[in-house]
């Protein structure tokens, strides 16, 4: 049988402090090898815990994992020469050049010189800050900086690459510079386990993605499958007041608009008919991850107040 | 993991630690050497007489790397964490031991400029033979390797300080290692306390190296027990950390 590229089993966290925090609470994920994983969840879900655990950084208190192999617990020495990680909210040293991030952290792992300087190259260009390689990070964006970083992990030629939440907090066209990266690195064979609390992050660059609510995992599956998992197939939503939207389906409110979740495309014409028949702007749309996402981690009855 | 990867390990973490600062602020090397530097002008001011100035410009040396030896367990903890370095070194191949010490030689290679400048003029009056040298160097090496272990033993405690917190704790120990104990003075000044100069690594290494250059009579028995504790303060204080510390989060 293949050994999959990461693997938890009952993988569990608490946090003993002055009150106890159950971080995670037995989380099994199978990340098969050249695949882009995602574990998507709200604040506080428990996806930077699970991250840190399998990067070696933090133990867990129960379960264990592995990566390529190898347990996170007992073989951390020989899970570190094949993972390179980028921490939530990384920042960067002033002084230092993209260039010297990618080379002198290909260099800390072993890397000789010109290897290292080879590799740097490749990773400057696969983020595409290599006419900026010799700019101070001072002098940089955020989002160069966070491409810096990342160049960091891609010159490490690690195997498996770790990405906490690595596009908080970038502008839409950075953003994207990001995942066009990353989508690179899956088609050269990299593993890549990210986190993000974006769907459309989520839904844009994952093979695979589980969501994770509370220290469990409540979905895993391709972002298609995740969305069957609701029996409601489309969304519309209404501007304005709309009295007998419940008699529908289920419905969110967001302020002065109603989203009404529907199951075939008979009652959604039906429903916009309705709603042009009283004058209210109505759009249909199929359901989207986050619909699904608020849904499976209890978010929705938060924003319903029908 | 091989020793020549340790040691590889540990100067590219020193290098990255110090080289991208100084190349691009070179002014930090002269301000870094006005701080040890701001005791002798004192000196010169209101003294002036004898070997005062000699004696000033070993406790500017000893200064030198044990404002190092502080910071860099200091910067450890306020620095590394806040842009998270740390996280990404240790989830790599990388000895923990490689990037303690690459941590505290950073700071020492800053500070090898102010060493070669204070020791140049030291040598110029006349108090630096060859001979001596290599004794002064060691005390040197032993000063940096003591404080550098304290600042980390200390930043154990203070793992989860304010950054604004750890910088007045570290000027507080500068002082308490540097400005306090006859370190820029002679400790023959304290007359019957001048014992209290053996317990303080940093006026220890003072004493031997004044001893060295001809500025305190010390017998070679007195000088081997000043030696034995410095070693053994040293050692204690590496051991206590490499015990205390730890690589992996629980």
């Amino acid at each position: 049988m293949e050994v999959g590229a990461v693997k938890s089993v009952n993988l569990r966290k608490v946090y003993r402090g002055k009150e106890m925090v159950e971080a995670l609470k037995g989380v099994s994920i199978d990340v098969g090898k050249g695949e882009l994983f995602t574990l998507l969840g709200p604040n506080g879900a428990g996806k930077t815990t699970f991250l840190r655990i399998i990067s070696t950084q933090l133990l867990p208190s129960g379960g264990d994992a592995e990566v390529l192999g190898h347990s996170v617990v007992s073989e951390a020495k020989e899970v570190r020469k094949h993972i390179a990680v980028v921490p939530q909210d990384v920042a960067t040293y002033n002084n230092f050049t993209p260039w010297e991030y990618a080379y002198y952290f290909a260099r800390l792992r072993g890397i000789a010189s010109p290897a290292a300087k080879r590799k740097a190259e490749e990773a400057l260009k696969t983020v595409d800050l290599w006419d900026l390689r010799n700019r101070t990070c001072q002098t940089l964006s955020g989002g160069e900086k966070r491409r810096a970083i990342i160049a960091s992990v891609l010159s490490s030629d690690a195997d498996v690459l770790m990405l906490d939440e690595p596009t908080s907090g970038l502008d839409a066209v950075a953003r994207r510079g990001v995942w066009s990266a990353l989508r690179e690195l899956v088609g050269k064979g990299k593993t890549i386990l990210l986190t993000t609390h974006m769907m459309e992050e989520a839904e844009m660059v994952s093979d695979r993605l589980a969501i994770v609510n509370k220290g469990s995992v409540v979905a895993c599956g391709r972002p298609e499958e995740i969305k069957e998992l609701v029996k409601e197939r489309f969304r519309v939503v209404i501007n304005g007041d709309f009295k007998q939207l419940s008699s529908y389906g289920e419905t969110a409110r967001l302020g002065d608009r109603n989203i009404v979740y529907l199951k075939t495309q008979d009652e959604v014409i039906d429903l916009l008919k309705t709603s042009l028949k009283m004058n209210l702007r109505a759009e249909a749309s199929p359901v989207t991850l986050e619909d699904v996402f608020v849904k499976l981690v209890g978010g929705l009855n938060n924003h319903d107040n029908k | 993991m091989t020793t020549s990867k340790i040691l590889r390990d540990t100067l590219i973490i020193a290098w990255i630690k110090s080289f991208p600062d100084f190349r691009r602020n070179p002014m930090m090397l002269v301000l870094l050497a006005m701080i040890s530097a701001i005791p002798l002008f004192f000196m010169m001011m209101f003294n002036g007489g004898g070997n005062m100035i000699v004696h000033g410009l070993v406790g500017a040396m000893v200064s030198s790397v044990a404002f190092a030896g502080v910071n860099s367990g200091i910067q450890d903890i306020s620095w590394d964490r806040y842009v998270k370095i740390r996280e990404m070194i240790v989830a790599m191949p990388v000895h923990p031991a490689s990037y303690a010490l690459g941590i505290a030689l950073a700071p020492l290679l800053v500070s090898i400029p102010s060493l070669i400048l204070f020791g140049a003029i030291t040598a110029y009056l006349g108090f630096f033979t060859l001979e001596a040298l290599g004794w002064i160097v060691l005390a040197l090496i032993l000063v940096w390797a003591a404080t550098s272990s304290m600042g980390f033993m200390i930043s154990t405690y203070l793992y989860k300080s304010s950054p604004m917190l750890l910088n007045n704790f570290a000027n507080l120990l500068g002082i308490g290692f540097i400005f306090i104990p006859p370190v820029y003075f002679s400790e023959a000044q304290l007359g019957s306390l001048s014992w209290l100069s053996l317990i303080v690594p940093t006026s220890n290494a003072a004493g031997i190296m004044r001893s060295y250059m001809g500025l305190l009579p010390f017998s070679t028995e007195f000088l081997i027990i000043r030696w034995a504790v410095l070693i053994i303060m040293t050692v204690a204080f590496v051991v206590l950390t490499s015990v205390k510390s730890k690589w992996r989060e629980n």
